[in-house]
């Protein structure tokens, strides 16, 4: 089976008008698309716990390095640093223009077989171990809990159960990072830090290379390129089969060699959630 | 108002209700008969307890701001002139969120949790929108 996704978003219109496109009467009041609807949640989130730009630059420019190692990332070129991130336009407030993910022309596919006909095939192959779905499916502006816990949470808990891991045995994370806010309440909900804690846990280049739990390591939906899902799904396979080259996670970059890697995705506003564990066979 | 070049609302069957009263500058919203909760959007059974026995009421006009969002970047044309504006999910006294805008109040200065109250825009013969404003 292959799970394929592609798009000219960035050269088209398709990808924007899709996005901004009439929700209700929301549009009454000038309310349109992705970018508006994560930034209430994030907005929330920033009255409720500790989080805001100071936890948020971390992921970008964390992200941002990994795509300086990935030839393919439409980022690779360009170097970003915290001034970078601080000097940006506000797109939607709290959102500067790093904090959201790019539109990209391109696509991925991922080929699914059995572990039995995977045994004969040219590159070694990455094991499904679990999968866990959770969707709350609120509105963004009906939800009375819009800090969460997101669907990351049940999950999360789901998948980790069905591949008889804990969160411990995690050695990097690929996730789905529409918003940089995205990656952090994703990665809160999973039980990787307490709420408010992301600063911390991010600070001091936790998630780059070199740091102790890698995240988005091809540059992410952030840096690389916005292909759904696909984008931290092909990354975890390529990084456990060991195709990736400068950025491939063990001695190369100073990172543990990955045995399991954590992937996630999201849909709507935080309506839907996506846990998928992948692992060395 | 002859030159409002912003979308205007959808009127249905659902929400009929709302937009005349909004004329009025009432804000109704369903009340359930059976279990007493009061919703939004409108719709023909409550979420609550699925019973089809509704009243309308009128609201306050008086919540606190849930959360909000202010746009740099105008997605439509007719919002170019308003930019920054100020989005916001307001939680009424009487339990619904209601997405609407915060007017006479600088973006700047709009927080979580601040108590607003409703402020009517009229914005063409037929319709006027619930919008809100600091109490203060």
């Amino acid at each position: 089976m292959v799970i394929s996704y592609g798009h000219n978003a960035f050269s088209s219109d398709s990808m924007r008008r899709m996005l901004i496109e009439r929700n209700g009467d929301d549009a009454v009041f000038g309310h349109f698309g992705a970018a508006a609807g994560y930034a209430l949640a994030a907005q929330r989130a920033m009255c409720t716990f500790h989080t805001g730009p100071e936890t948020w630059k971390h992921i970008a420019v964390g992200q941002r390095k990994w795509a300086n190692m990935n030839p393919l990332a439409t980022m690779y070129q360009r170097t970003m640093s915290f001034d970078d991130y601080y000097k940006a336009n506000w797109v939607v407030e709290p959102f500067r223009l790093f904090d959201n993910c790019l539109m990209t022309d391109g696509g991925r596919a991922i080929i699914i077989t059995s572990s039995e006909r995977a045994r004969d095939l040219r590159h070694p192959p990455v094991l499904i171990a679990g999968i866990g779905q959770h969707n709350p499916s609120y509105d963004v502006h009906q939800s009375t809990h819009l800090t969460g816990p997101t669907g990351a949470k049940k999950s999360g808990e789901m998948a980790l159960k069905m591949a008889g891991v804990t969160i411990n045995d995690i050695d990097a994370c690929e996730i789905y990072d529409c918003f940089t806010y995205t990656v952090e309440i994703s990665l809160q909900d999973y039980g990787f830090f307490g709420p408010g804690e992301g600063e911390d846990w991010f600070k001091d280049g936790t998630i780059e290379p070199g740091g102790r739990m890698p995240v988005n390591t091809s540059g992410g939906q952030l840096s690389e390129a916005y292909y759904m899902g696909l984008t931290p799904l092909s990354e975890a396979t390529m990084q456990l089969m060991g195709r990736c080259c400068e950025r491939q996670l063990g001695p190369t970059t100073n990172t543990k060699s990955p045995e399991i890697i954590l992937c996630s995705d999201n849909g709507g506003i935080l309506q839907t959630h996506n846990c998928t564990i992948l692992r060395r066979p | 108002m002859a030159d409002y070049n912003k979308p205007l609302p959808e009127v249905n069957e659902d929400n009929k209700e709302f937009w005349t009263g909004c004329k009025s500058h009432e804000l109704r919203f369903q009340k359930c008969k059976s279990c007493g909760h009061i919703r939004w959007p409108a719709s023909i059974i409550c979420p609550i307890c699925h019973s089809r026995d509704l009243q309308w009421i009128v609201a306050s006009g008086k919540g606190k701001i849930y959360t909000f969002a202010v746009y740099h970047v105008a997605y439509h044309r007719g919002f170019e002139n308003d930019l920054p504006y100020t989005v916001a999910d307001i939680e009424l006294e009487e339990g619904p969120h209601i997405l609407s805008n915060i007017v006479g109040c600088s973006h700047h200065k709009v927080r979580c949790d601040m108590p607003v109250v409703l402020s009517w825009e009229d914005i063409t013969e037929e319709f006027s929108l619930p919008k809100f404003r600091p109490l203060s």
